[in-house]
Protein backbone atom coordinates (compact mmCIF):
# COMPACT_ATOMS: atom_id res chain seq x y z
CA UNK A 1 0.00 0.00 0.00
CA UNK A 2 1.49 3.57 -0.79
CA UNK A 3 0.72 6.96 0.38
CA UNK A 4 1.52 10.23 -0.71
CA UNK A 5 1.16 12.06 2.86
CA UNK A 6 1.88 10.82 6.57
CA UNK A 7 -1.60 11.41 8.60
CA UNK A 8 -2.10 13.86 10.81
CA UNK A 9 -1.92 12.64 14.34
CA UNK A 10 -4.54 11.44 16.18
CA UNK A 11 -5.52 13.46 19.56
CA UNK A 12 -5.29 11.40 22.64
CA UNK A 13 -8.36 8.82 23.54
CA UNK A 14 -10.20 10.46 27.00
CA UNK A 15 -9.59 7.55 29.30
CA UNK A 16 -13.29 6.23 29.72
CA UNK A 17 -16.52 7.13 27.48
CA UNK A 18 -17.44 10.61 26.47
CA UNK A 19 -20.21 12.49 28.11
CA UNK A 20 -22.88 14.03 26.04
CA UNK A 21 -25.90 15.12 26.58
CA UNK A 22 -29.67 13.04 25.47
CA UNK A 23 -30.12 15.40 22.76
CA UNK A 24 -26.54 14.69 21.23
CA UNK A 25 -27.14 10.78 22.46
CA UNK A 26 -29.70 10.88 19.91
CA UNK A 27 -28.18 12.78 17.29
CA UNK A 28 -25.25 10.46 17.53
CA UNK A 29 -27.49 7.32 16.95
CA UNK A 30 -29.40 9.12 13.65
CA UNK A 31 -25.54 9.45 12.26
CA UNK A 32 -25.28 6.12 13.07
CA UNK A 33 -28.49 4.58 11.52
CA UNK A 34 -27.72 7.21 8.39
CA UNK A 35 -24.42 5.42 7.59
CA UNK A 36 -25.63 2.00 8.18
CA UNK A 37 -24.52 1.24 11.45
CA UNK A 38 -27.51 1.21 13.77
CA UNK A 39 -30.90 -0.76 12.97
CA UNK A 40 -33.35 0.89 10.77
CA UNK A 41 -36.93 0.61 12.69
CA UNK A 42 -34.82 2.47 15.54
CA UNK A 43 -33.13 4.99 13.29
CA UNK A 44 -36.43 5.78 11.67
CA UNK A 45 -38.09 6.06 14.81
CA UNK A 46 -35.81 8.18 16.30
CA UNK A 47 -36.11 10.50 13.06
CA UNK A 48 -39.82 10.69 13.40
CA UNK A 49 -39.77 12.27 16.97
CA UNK A 50 -38.79 15.80 18.22
CA UNK A 51 -36.18 16.81 20.98
CA UNK A 52 -35.31 20.23 22.14
CA UNK A 53 -32.38 21.53 20.66
CA UNK A 54 -29.51 22.55 22.48
CA UNK A 55 -27.79 25.93 21.75
CA UNK A 56 -24.77 24.06 21.09
CA UNK A 57 -23.05 20.77 20.69
CA UNK A 58 -21.08 20.14 23.37
CA UNK A 59 -16.85 19.31 22.18
CA UNK A 60 -16.79 15.56 23.18
CA UNK A 61 -20.42 15.29 20.53
CA UNK A 62 -18.53 17.38 17.62
CA UNK A 63 -15.89 14.74 18.03
CA UNK A 64 -17.96 11.73 18.06
CA UNK A 65 -19.76 13.22 15.07
CA UNK A 66 -16.18 13.59 12.70
CA UNK A 67 -14.98 10.20 14.20
CA UNK A 68 -18.52 8.01 12.81
CA UNK A 69 -18.79 10.18 10.08
CA UNK A 70 -14.79 9.95 9.07
CA UNK A 71 -14.41 5.99 9.98
CA UNK A 72 -18.09 4.95 8.64
CA UNK A 73 -17.81 6.66 5.14
CA UNK A 74 -14.22 5.26 4.58
CA UNK A 75 -15.85 1.76 5.29
CA UNK A 76 -18.53 2.02 3.49
CA UNK A 77 -16.46 3.23 0.30
CA UNK A 78 -13.69 0.63 0.84
CA UNK A 79 -16.49 -2.27 1.26
CA UNK A 80 -18.32 -0.46 -1.99
CA UNK A 81 -15.55 -1.75 -4.05
CA UNK A 82 -12.71 0.57 -3.02
CA UNK A 83 -11.12 -2.49 -1.83
CA UNK A 84 -11.03 -3.82 -5.48
CA UNK A 85 -7.79 -4.41 -7.28
CA UNK A 86 -9.31 -2.76 -10.52
CA UNK A 87 -8.16 -0.52 -13.09
CA UNK A 88 -9.57 3.21 -13.99
CA UNK A 89 -8.69 5.68 -15.80
CA UNK A 90 -6.79 8.20 -14.92
CA UNK A 91 -5.35 11.23 -17.47
CA UNK A 92 -7.22 9.16 -19.87
CA UNK A 93 -4.59 6.14 -18.99
CA UNK A 94 -5.38 3.15 -17.15
CA UNK A 95 -4.44 3.38 -13.90
CA UNK A 96 -4.08 -0.76 -11.21
CA UNK A 97 -4.88 -0.75 -7.97
CA UNK A 98 -7.33 -0.63 -5.33
CA UNK A 99 -8.16 2.74 -4.44
CA UNK A 100 -5.68 3.85 -2.05
CA UNK A 101 -3.04 2.64 -4.64
CA UNK A 102 -4.30 4.36 -7.49
CA UNK A 103 -5.43 7.93 -6.17
CA UNK A 104 -2.87 10.29 -4.11
CA UNK A 105 -4.00 10.61 -0.21
CA UNK A 106 -4.84 14.68 -1.04
CA UNK A 107 -7.31 13.75 -3.66
CA UNK A 108 -8.94 11.35 -1.75
CA UNK A 109 -9.47 13.07 1.64
CA UNK A 110 -13.08 13.53 2.84
CA UNK A 111 -14.25 16.84 4.10
CA UNK A 112 -17.88 17.35 5.73
CA UNK A 113 -18.88 20.96 6.00
CA UNK A 114 -21.26 22.82 7.91
CA UNK A 115 -25.10 21.49 6.16
CA UNK A 116 -24.06 18.40 7.47
CA UNK A 117 -24.09 19.14 11.11
CA UNK A 118 -26.89 21.43 10.64
CA UNK A 119 -29.04 18.70 8.75
CA UNK A 120 -28.42 16.30 11.92
CA UNK A 121 -29.27 18.82 14.30
CA UNK A 122 -32.31 19.27 12.34
CA UNK A 123 -33.43 15.72 12.06
CA UNK A 124 -33.00 15.12 15.47
CA UNK A 125 -34.66 18.35 16.73
CA UNK A 126 -37.45 18.18 14.51
CA UNK A 127 -40.26 15.60 13.52
CA UNK A 128 -39.11 15.21 9.69
CA UNK A 129 -42.43 14.39 8.86
CA UNK A 130 -44.23 17.31 10.22
CA UNK A 131 -41.36 19.77 10.38
CA UNK A 132 -41.96 23.26 11.25
CA UNK A 133 -38.25 24.66 10.56
CA UNK A 134 -37.51 24.27 7.03
CA UNK A 135 -33.85 23.21 6.23
CA UNK A 136 -32.29 22.58 3.01
CA UNK A 137 -28.65 22.97 1.47
CA UNK A 138 -27.56 24.98 -1.18
CA UNK A 139 -25.67 22.27 -3.67
CA UNK A 140 -22.99 24.44 -4.30
CA UNK A 141 -22.41 24.66 -1.17
CA UNK A 142 -21.82 20.85 -0.96
CA UNK A 143 -18.65 19.01 -0.63
CA UNK A 144 -18.37 15.59 -2.80
CA UNK A 145 -18.37 14.15 0.78
CA UNK A 146 -21.38 15.58 1.64
CA UNK A 147 -23.58 14.86 -1.27
CA UNK A 148 -22.16 11.11 -0.31
CA UNK A 149 -23.30 11.56 3.44
CA UNK A 150 -26.80 13.02 2.03
CA UNK A 151 -27.04 10.65 -0.62
CA UNK A 152 -26.52 7.44 2.44
CA UNK A 153 -28.67 9.25 4.89
CA UNK A 154 -31.60 9.86 1.74
CA UNK A 155 -30.93 5.99 1.06
CA UNK A 156 -31.63 5.07 4.49
CA UNK A 157 -34.89 7.16 4.93
CA UNK A 158 -36.61 6.35 1.62
CA UNK A 159 -38.20 3.26 2.67
CA UNK A 160 -40.67 5.76 5.10
CA UNK A 161 -42.89 7.08 2.39
CA UNK A 162 -43.83 10.14 4.75
CA UNK A 163 -39.96 10.98 5.06
CA UNK A 164 -39.09 10.48 1.03
CA UNK A 165 -41.89 13.12 0.26
CA UNK A 166 -40.85 15.56 2.81
CA UNK A 167 -36.60 15.04 1.81
CA UNK A 168 -36.97 14.53 -2.17
CA UNK A 169 -37.93 18.03 -1.78
CA UNK A 170 -34.88 19.52 -0.49
CA UNK A 171 -32.43 20.56 -3.04
CA UNK A 172 -29.46 18.71 -1.19
CA UNK A 173 -31.45 15.33 -2.24
CA UNK A 174 -33.29 16.58 -5.55
CA UNK A 175 -30.10 17.86 -6.84
CA UNK A 176 -27.89 15.67 -5.29
CA UNK A 177 -25.82 13.51 -8.37
CA UNK A 178 -25.57 10.07 -6.29
CA UNK A 179 -28.93 10.35 -5.81
CA UNK A 180 -29.99 10.43 -9.30
CA UNK A 181 -27.28 7.86 -10.25
CA UNK A 182 -28.59 5.14 -7.21
CA UNK A 183 -31.69 5.50 -7.41
CA UNK A 184 -33.89 7.85 -9.83
CA UNK A 185 -37.26 6.96 -9.54
CA UNK A 186 -37.49 7.81 -5.49
CA UNK A 187 -35.72 11.21 -6.07
CA UNK A 188 -37.25 12.55 -8.94
CA UNK A 189 -40.76 14.38 -8.50
CA UNK A 190 -43.65 11.63 -8.92
CA UNK A 191 -45.46 14.31 -10.65
CA UNK A 192 -43.57 15.00 -13.08
CA UNK A 193 -43.79 13.82 -16.62
CA UNK A 194 -40.60 14.33 -18.01
CA UNK A 195 -37.98 14.42 -14.85
CA UNK A 196 -34.94 16.65 -15.23
CA UNK A 197 -31.62 15.35 -13.36
CA UNK A 198 -29.31 17.76 -12.37
CA UNK A 199 -25.88 18.37 -14.07
CA UNK A 200 -24.20 14.99 -13.46
CA UNK A 201 -21.14 16.02 -15.68
CA UNK A 202 -19.71 16.78 -11.84
CA UNK A 203 -19.74 12.80 -11.25
CA UNK A 204 -16.53 12.23 -13.79
CA UNK A 205 -14.32 14.56 -12.37
CA UNK A 206 -12.33 15.27 -9.28
CA UNK A 207 -13.26 13.47 -6.34
CA UNK A 208 -16.81 12.92 -7.32
CA UNK A 209 -15.48 10.32 -9.97
CA UNK A 210 -12.77 8.98 -7.37
CA UNK A 211 -15.91 8.09 -5.20
CA UNK A 212 -18.26 6.81 -8.72
CA UNK A 213 -14.94 4.03 -8.95
CA UNK A 214 -15.77 2.71 -5.65
CA UNK A 215 -19.24 2.30 -6.39
CA UNK A 216 -19.27 0.44 -9.20
CA UNK A 217 -19.97 -2.84 -7.59
CA UNK A 218 -22.28 -1.22 -5.51
CA UNK A 219 -24.58 0.15 -8.02
CA UNK A 220 -24.44 -2.85 -9.98
CA UNK A 221 -25.68 -4.57 -7.47
CA UNK A 222 -28.25 -2.06 -6.38
CA UNK A 223 -29.54 -1.84 -10.01
CA UNK A 224 -29.69 -5.70 -10.31
CA UNK A 225 -31.85 -5.42 -7.92
CA UNK A 226 -34.15 -2.83 -9.30
CA UNK A 227 -34.62 -4.42 -12.76
CA UNK A 228 -35.50 -7.95 -11.09
CA UNK A 229 -37.89 -5.67 -9.19
CA UNK A 230 -39.81 -3.37 -11.68
CA UNK A 231 -41.70 -7.43 -12.86
CA UNK A 232 -42.94 -6.59 -8.94
CA UNK A 233 -44.39 -2.99 -10.02
CA UNK A 234 -48.06 -2.92 -10.72
CA UNK A 235 -49.08 0.50 -10.60
CA UNK A 236 -48.75 2.09 -14.34
CA UNK A 237 -48.25 5.34 -12.96
CA UNK A 238 -45.60 4.60 -10.56
CA UNK A 239 -43.82 2.05 -13.13
CA UNK A 240 -44.08 5.53 -15.62
CA UNK A 241 -42.22 7.85 -12.89
CA UNK A 242 -39.80 5.55 -12.26
CA UNK A 243 -38.90 4.15 -15.64
CA UNK A 244 -38.81 7.94 -16.90
CA UNK A 245 -36.55 9.07 -14.15
CA UNK A 246 -33.99 6.08 -14.47
CA UNK A 247 -33.81 7.19 -17.93
CA UNK A 248 -33.45 10.62 -17.78
CA UNK A 249 -30.65 9.48 -15.33
CA UNK A 250 -28.53 7.58 -16.79
CA UNK A 251 -28.87 8.83 -19.75
CA UNK A 252 -27.68 12.03 -18.57
CA UNK A 253 -24.78 10.37 -16.85
CA UNK A 254 -24.04 8.47 -19.70
CA UNK A 255 -23.60 11.74 -22.23
CA UNK A 256 -21.23 13.34 -18.96
CA UNK A 257 -19.33 10.20 -19.28
CA UNK A 258 -18.52 10.19 -22.60
CA UNK A 259 -18.15 14.18 -23.29
CA UNK A 260 -15.64 13.94 -19.92
CA UNK A 261 -14.31 10.22 -21.75
CA UNK A 262 -14.54 8.44 -18.37
CA UNK A 263 -16.67 5.52 -20.37
CA UNK A 264 -14.81 3.26 -17.21
CA UNK A 265 -17.28 5.00 -14.74
CA UNK A 266 -20.41 3.39 -16.64
CA UNK A 267 -19.60 0.15 -15.95
CA UNK A 268 -21.96 -0.30 -13.46
CA UNK A 269 -24.47 0.18 -16.85
CA UNK A 270 -23.02 -2.44 -18.62
CA UNK A 271 -22.26 -4.75 -15.68
CA UNK A 272 -26.18 -4.52 -14.77
CA UNK A 273 -27.31 -5.24 -18.48
CA UNK A 274 -25.13 -8.10 -18.56
CA UNK A 275 -26.60 -9.70 -15.27
CA UNK A 276 -29.90 -9.00 -16.61
CA UNK A 277 -30.00 -10.27 -20.08
CA UNK A 278 -28.33 -13.33 -19.50
CA UNK A 279 -30.83 -14.75 -22.00
CA UNK A 280 -32.88 -13.87 -24.19
CA UNK A 281 -36.13 -11.92 -22.68
CA UNK A 282 -39.16 -10.22 -23.46
CA UNK A 283 -40.67 -7.19 -21.93
CA UNK A 284 -42.64 -8.89 -19.60
CA UNK A 285 -39.44 -9.61 -17.75
CA UNK A 286 -39.63 -5.48 -16.84
CA UNK A 287 -43.53 -5.47 -17.34
CA UNK A 288 -45.35 -8.66 -15.71
CA UNK A 289 -46.55 -6.88 -13.08
CA UNK A 290 -48.32 -4.19 -14.31
CA UNK A 291 -51.96 -4.48 -13.04
CA UNK A 292 -55.32 -4.05 -15.03
CA UNK A 293 -55.33 -2.68 -18.79
CA UNK A 294 -54.11 0.72 -17.55
CA UNK A 295 -54.76 3.89 -18.84
CA UNK A 296 -57.01 4.51 -21.69
CA UNK A 297 -55.02 6.33 -24.36
CA UNK A 298 -52.59 4.00 -26.34
CA UNK A 299 -49.97 6.64 -26.37
CA UNK A 300 -49.76 6.12 -22.71
CA UNK A 301 -49.60 2.38 -22.11
CA UNK A 302 -46.98 2.59 -24.46
CA UNK A 303 -44.57 5.21 -22.54
CA UNK A 304 -45.13 3.07 -19.68
CA UNK A 305 -44.08 0.12 -21.24
CA UNK A 306 -40.75 1.95 -22.55
CA UNK A 307 -40.00 3.22 -19.57
CA UNK A 308 -40.39 -0.17 -17.99
CA UNK A 309 -37.18 -0.47 -20.74
CA UNK A 310 -35.36 2.23 -19.49
CA UNK A 311 -31.70 0.46 -18.33
CA UNK A 312 -31.68 -1.95 -21.68
CA UNK A 313 -32.29 1.11 -24.25
CA UNK A 314 -29.20 2.59 -22.53
CA UNK A 315 -27.28 -0.44 -24.33
CA UNK A 316 -27.77 1.66 -27.91
CA UNK A 317 -25.29 4.47 -26.67
CA UNK A 318 -22.75 1.72 -24.66
CA UNK A 319 -22.96 -0.04 -28.15
CA UNK A 320 -22.19 3.49 -29.46
CA UNK A 321 -19.00 3.46 -27.59
CA UNK A 322 -17.69 0.23 -28.91
CA UNK A 323 -18.40 1.00 -32.03
CA UNK A 324 -16.00 4.19 -31.80
CA UNK A 325 -13.75 2.41 -29.62
CA UNK A 326 -13.20 -0.21 -32.19
CA UNK A 327 -12.11 2.72 -34.61
CA UNK A 328 -9.47 3.98 -32.63
CA UNK A 329 -6.16 3.19 -33.57
CA UNK A 330 -2.75 2.41 -31.90
CA UNK A 331 -1.33 5.99 -32.12
CA UNK A 332 -4.30 7.31 -31.48
CA UNK A 333 -4.43 9.81 -28.41
CA UNK A 334 -7.52 7.42 -27.07
CA UNK A 335 -6.19 4.08 -27.63
CA UNK A 336 -5.37 2.43 -24.15
CA UNK A 337 -8.73 4.11 -22.76
CA UNK A 338 -10.43 2.46 -25.64
CA UNK A 339 -8.91 -0.75 -25.50
CA UNK A 340 -9.47 -1.04 -21.79
CA UNK A 341 -13.41 -0.42 -22.46
CA UNK A 342 -12.95 -3.19 -25.19
CA UNK A 343 -11.56 -5.06 -22.18
CA UNK A 344 -15.17 -4.31 -20.17
CA UNK A 345 -17.34 -4.84 -23.06
CA UNK A 346 -15.73 -8.13 -24.37
CA UNK A 347 -15.66 -9.31 -20.36
CA UNK A 348 -19.38 -8.47 -20.12
CA UNK A 349 -20.14 -10.06 -23.48
CA UNK A 350 -21.36 -7.08 -24.75
CA UNK A 351 -22.33 -7.86 -28.46
CA UNK A 352 -24.31 -10.65 -27.14
CA UNK A 353 -26.07 -8.19 -23.85
CA UNK A 354 -26.78 -5.23 -26.86
CA UNK A 355 -28.26 -7.89 -28.97
CA UNK A 356 -30.58 -9.25 -26.57
CA UNK A 357 -31.38 -5.91 -25.48
CA UNK A 358 -32.32 -4.49 -28.51
CA UNK A 359 -34.20 -7.42 -29.56
CA UNK A 360 -36.03 -6.49 -26.00
CA UNK A 361 -36.92 -2.53 -26.75
CA UNK A 362 -37.97 -3.75 -29.98
CA UNK A 363 -40.56 -6.04 -29.00
CA UNK A 364 -42.16 -3.09 -27.52
CA UNK A 365 -42.23 -1.02 -30.99
CA UNK A 366 -45.65 -1.04 -32.71
CA UNK A 367 -45.30 -1.56 -37.13
CA UNK A 368 -42.62 -3.81 -36.22
CA UNK A 369 -42.57 -7.54 -37.72
CA UNK A 370 -41.99 -9.39 -41.21
CA UNK A 371 -44.27 -8.22 -44.10
CA UNK A 372 -46.98 -10.84 -44.64
CA UNK A 373 -45.83 -14.09 -46.40
CA UNK A 374 -41.89 -13.80 -44.94
CA UNK A 375 -40.32 -15.07 -41.65
CA UNK A 376 -39.23 -13.45 -39.05
CA UNK A 377 -35.58 -12.67 -38.53
CA UNK A 378 -34.65 -9.38 -36.61
CA UNK A 379 -35.41 -9.77 -32.92
CA UNK A 380 -37.53 -12.69 -33.40
CA UNK A 381 -37.54 -16.09 -31.36
CA UNK A 382 -36.97 -18.81 -33.06
CA UNK A 383 -39.42 -21.32 -33.55
CA UNK A 384 -40.18 -23.60 -30.39
CA UNK A 385 -37.64 -21.03 -28.37
CA UNK A 386 -39.34 -19.82 -25.30
CA UNK A 387 -37.79 -16.51 -24.10
CA UNK A 388 -37.08 -15.99 -20.30
CA UNK A 389 -39.93 -13.75 -19.31
CA UNK A 390 -42.37 -14.84 -21.89
CA UNK A 391 -45.87 -15.45 -20.68
CA UNK A 392 -45.99 -18.66 -22.38
CA UNK B 1 -96.27 27.33 10.68
CA UNK B 2 -93.82 26.27 8.23
CA UNK B 3 -94.71 25.23 4.70
CA UNK B 4 -92.84 22.81 2.32
CA UNK B 5 -91.73 23.94 -0.76
CA UNK B 6 -90.40 21.75 -3.85
CA UNK B 7 -87.94 23.04 -6.20
CA UNK B 8 -87.55 21.20 -9.59
CA UNK B 9 -84.20 22.41 -11.41
CA UNK B 10 -83.83 21.07 -14.60
CA UNK B 11 -80.56 21.63 -16.99
CA UNK B 12 -79.08 20.31 -19.99
CA UNK B 13 -75.84 21.77 -21.65
CA UNK B 14 -74.48 20.87 -24.98
CA UNK B 15 -70.57 20.49 -25.64
CA UNK B 16 -68.12 19.38 -28.66
CA UNK B 17 -65.83 16.56 -27.29
CA UNK B 18 -62.19 15.66 -28.67
CA UNK B 19 -60.76 12.55 -27.76
CA UNK B 20 -57.45 11.05 -29.64
CA UNK B 21 -54.58 9.14 -29.20
CA UNK B 22 -51.11 9.26 -31.03
CA UNK B 23 -48.21 6.52 -30.76
CA UNK B 24 -45.04 7.41 -32.47
CA UNK B 25 -42.32 4.69 -33.29
CA UNK B 26 -39.62 4.30 -35.97
CA UNK B 27 -39.32 2.75 -39.16
CA UNK B 28 -35.82 -0.06 -39.26
CA UNK B 29 -34.25 1.42 -42.26
CA UNK B 30 -30.72 -0.23 -43.42
CA UNK B 31 -28.21 2.59 -44.22
CA UNK B 32 -27.25 0.79 -47.67
CA UNK B 33 -26.90 3.80 -49.25
CA UNK B 34 -26.36 7.41 -48.17
CA UNK B 35 -29.28 8.57 -45.87
CA UNK B 36 -30.95 11.32 -48.01
CA UNK B 37 -30.98 7.82 -51.18
CA UNK B 38 -32.41 6.27 -48.93
CA UNK B 39 -35.38 9.03 -48.01
CA UNK B 40 -35.84 9.18 -51.85
CA UNK B 41 -36.72 5.97 -52.09
CA UNK B 42 -38.35 5.54 -49.18
CA UNK B 43 -40.15 8.95 -49.98
CA UNK B 44 -41.10 7.18 -53.61
CA UNK B 45 -42.31 4.30 -51.86
CA UNK B 46 -45.06 6.16 -49.93
CA UNK B 47 -45.87 7.88 -53.04
CA UNK B 48 -47.04 4.53 -54.55
CA UNK B 49 -48.88 3.97 -51.39
CA UNK B 50 -51.29 7.34 -51.49
CA UNK B 51 -48.74 9.55 -49.23
CA UNK B 52 -48.71 12.80 -50.06
CA UNK B 53 -45.83 15.53 -49.25
CA UNK B 54 -45.85 18.22 -47.02
CA UNK B 55 -44.36 21.60 -46.47
CA UNK B 56 -42.44 20.06 -43.97
CA UNK B 57 -41.22 17.08 -46.14
CA UNK B 58 -43.28 14.45 -44.04
CA UNK B 59 -45.24 12.10 -46.38
CA UNK B 60 -48.71 11.98 -44.84
CA UNK B 61 -51.90 9.58 -45.78
CA UNK B 62 -55.60 10.34 -43.63
CA UNK B 63 -56.96 6.50 -43.17
CA UNK B 64 -60.34 8.02 -42.07
CA UNK B 65 -60.12 9.24 -38.48
CA UNK B 66 -56.88 8.10 -38.48
CA UNK B 67 -53.53 10.06 -39.55
CA UNK B 68 -50.07 8.39 -40.48
CA UNK B 69 -47.07 11.04 -40.70
CA UNK B 70 -44.03 9.54 -41.98
CA UNK B 71 -40.86 11.56 -41.86
CA UNK B 72 -38.63 9.96 -44.61
CA UNK B 73 -35.45 11.76 -43.04
CA UNK B 74 -35.79 10.37 -39.60
CA UNK B 75 -37.87 7.28 -40.57
CA UNK B 76 -40.06 8.63 -37.20
CA UNK B 77 -43.50 7.29 -37.56
CA UNK B 78 -46.81 8.53 -36.33
CA UNK B 79 -50.03 7.50 -36.48
CA UNK B 80 -52.82 9.53 -34.92
CA UNK B 81 -56.16 8.71 -34.39
CA UNK B 82 -58.89 11.79 -33.47
CA UNK B 83 -62.14 11.36 -32.49
CA UNK B 84 -64.91 14.22 -31.59
CA UNK B 85 -68.71 14.41 -31.36
CA UNK B 86 -70.94 17.01 -29.98
CA UNK B 87 -72.94 15.48 -27.15
CA UNK B 88 -76.26 17.08 -25.30
CA UNK B 89 -76.49 15.82 -21.69
CA UNK B 90 -79.65 16.76 -19.37
CA UNK B 91 -80.29 16.69 -15.43
CA UNK B 92 -82.91 16.96 -13.02
CA UNK B 93 -82.75 17.64 -9.36
CA UNK B 94 -85.78 18.56 -7.05
CA UNK B 95 -85.25 19.50 -3.27
CA UNK B 96 -87.82 20.18 -0.78
CA UNK B 97 -87.17 23.39 1.53
CA UNK B 98 -88.95 24.98 4.62
CA UNK B 99 -89.98 29.13 4.42
CA UNK B 100 -89.69 29.42 7.85
CA UNK B 101 -86.69 27.08 8.51
CA UNK B 102 -83.98 26.17 6.78
CA UNK B 103 -82.38 27.96 3.63
CA UNK B 104 -84.27 29.99 1.46
CA UNK B 105 -85.47 29.32 -1.71
CA UNK B 106 -82.81 31.28 -3.49
CA UNK B 107 -79.93 29.25 -1.84
CA UNK B 108 -81.55 26.25 -2.10
CA UNK B 109 -81.75 26.93 -5.90
CA UNK B 110 -77.73 27.71 -6.19
CA UNK B 111 -76.91 24.58 -3.98
CA UNK B 112 -79.44 22.11 -6.30
CA UNK B 113 -77.96 23.90 -9.46
CA UNK B 114 -74.39 23.19 -8.22
CA UNK B 115 -75.29 19.43 -7.87
CA UNK B 116 -76.36 19.53 -11.38
CA UNK B 117 -73.72 20.94 -12.60
CA UNK B 118 -71.68 18.31 -10.77
CA UNK B 119 -74.33 15.49 -12.48
CA UNK B 120 -73.58 16.70 -16.14
CA UNK B 121 -69.87 17.21 -15.27
CA UNK B 122 -69.40 13.23 -14.44
CA UNK B 123 -72.43 12.70 -17.29
CA UNK B 124 -69.51 14.34 -20.09
CA UNK B 125 -66.34 12.54 -18.24
CA UNK B 126 -68.21 9.24 -18.90
CA UNK B 127 -69.33 10.47 -22.64
CA UNK B 128 -65.46 11.41 -22.55
CA UNK B 129 -64.09 8.49 -21.51
CA UNK B 130 -65.87 6.30 -24.43
CA UNK B 131 -64.77 8.84 -26.78
CA UNK B 132 -61.20 7.87 -25.85
CA UNK B 133 -62.07 4.49 -26.21
CA UNK B 134 -63.13 4.44 -29.44
CA UNK B 135 -60.04 6.75 -30.43
CA UNK B 136 -57.27 4.05 -28.84
CA UNK B 137 -59.89 1.14 -30.32
CA UNK B 138 -59.20 2.19 -33.96
CA UNK B 139 -55.94 2.96 -34.03
CA UNK B 140 -55.52 -0.17 -32.04
CA UNK B 141 -57.37 -1.71 -35.12
CA UNK B 142 -55.31 0.52 -37.54
CA UNK B 143 -52.19 -0.53 -35.92
CA UNK B 144 -52.94 -4.35 -36.56
CA UNK B 145 -53.98 -3.56 -40.43
CA UNK B 146 -50.88 -0.90 -41.11
CA UNK B 147 -48.01 -3.40 -39.80
CA UNK B 148 -47.77 -5.50 -42.73
CA UNK B 149 -47.93 -2.50 -44.99
CA UNK B 150 -45.70 -0.48 -43.34
CA UNK B 151 -43.10 -3.66 -43.56
CA UNK B 152 -43.59 -4.10 -46.94
CA UNK B 153 -42.66 -0.54 -47.50
CA UNK B 154 -39.20 -0.87 -45.93
CA UNK B 155 -38.60 -4.14 -47.59
CA UNK B 156 -39.17 -2.63 -51.00
CA UNK B 157 -36.86 -0.04 -50.24
CA UNK B 158 -34.25 -2.00 -49.06
CA UNK B 159 -34.26 -4.07 -52.12
CA UNK B 160 -34.46 -0.88 -54.16
CA UNK B 161 -31.53 0.26 -52.24
CA UNK B 162 -29.56 -3.46 -52.84
CA UNK B 163 -29.83 -3.07 -56.33
CA UNK B 164 -29.27 1.02 -56.75
CA UNK B 165 -25.97 -0.28 -54.63
CA UNK B 166 -25.05 -3.77 -56.96
CA UNK B 167 -25.22 -1.22 -59.57
CA UNK B 168 -22.77 1.46 -58.23
CA UNK B 169 -20.66 -1.73 -57.58
CA UNK B 170 -20.59 -3.14 -60.92
CA UNK B 171 -22.51 -4.33 -63.85
CA UNK B 172 -25.42 -6.53 -62.56
CA UNK B 173 -25.46 -9.62 -64.23
CA UNK B 174 -29.20 -11.15 -63.15
CA UNK B 175 -31.08 -10.31 -60.64
CA UNK B 176 -33.48 -13.04 -58.96
CA UNK B 177 -36.10 -12.57 -56.15
CA UNK B 178 -37.81 -15.20 -54.06
CA UNK B 179 -41.41 -13.49 -53.14
CA UNK B 180 -42.27 -16.12 -50.61
CA UNK B 181 -39.06 -16.25 -48.69
CA UNK B 182 -38.18 -12.60 -49.22
CA UNK B 183 -34.92 -12.91 -50.78
CA UNK B 184 -32.94 -11.40 -53.52
CA UNK B 185 -30.01 -12.25 -55.03
CA UNK B 186 -28.46 -9.98 -57.28
CA UNK B 187 -25.11 -10.97 -59.65
CA UNK B 188 -22.61 -8.29 -59.73
CA UNK B 189 -19.70 -8.16 -62.63
CA UNK B 190 -17.07 -5.93 -61.20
Amino acid sequence: MTRTAAPTPRPQEPDGPRQVSKFEFNLLRILRFLVGHFPADQGLGLVRAAATRPECLTHDAVTLVKDTLGKASVLFLTRAGGWRNDKYLRKNTPTPGRVWDRIPLDERVLEFSKPVLEFLLWLTAEKVHETKQAWDAAPKALTPSDELFFWLAFDQMRSDPDLLAVLRKKDAFRLNPFCWIASPGDVADPDSTKPTPPDLTRLCSGQRAVLMECLQSHLTIRWIRTERAKGQIGDWKKMRQQGSAEFAGLQAFLQAAEAARRTDLARFVLGTNAAVLQSDMTPVFWTGGLQGTGPPRLADRLETQRAALALPRQMEMLEGWQERARSVGYFDEDYAATQMWKLDWELANGNHVAARARAAVEMLEPLRGPAPGQPATQGAQGAGEKPEGSPG
Amino acid sequence: MSRAYRITVKESETRHLKAGDEICTQLEILEILPPEDMATLLKEELKKRGFEEQDDGTMTRKDGDLTVTIDPCSGEVSVKAETEATVSQEAKREATGFNDVGPNEKSLRDRVKDQLKQDLDKKFDSEQSKLQTKATEELEKHLQELQPEISQVVNQVTRDALKQKAQQMGTVKEVSEDAESGSLTIKVEV
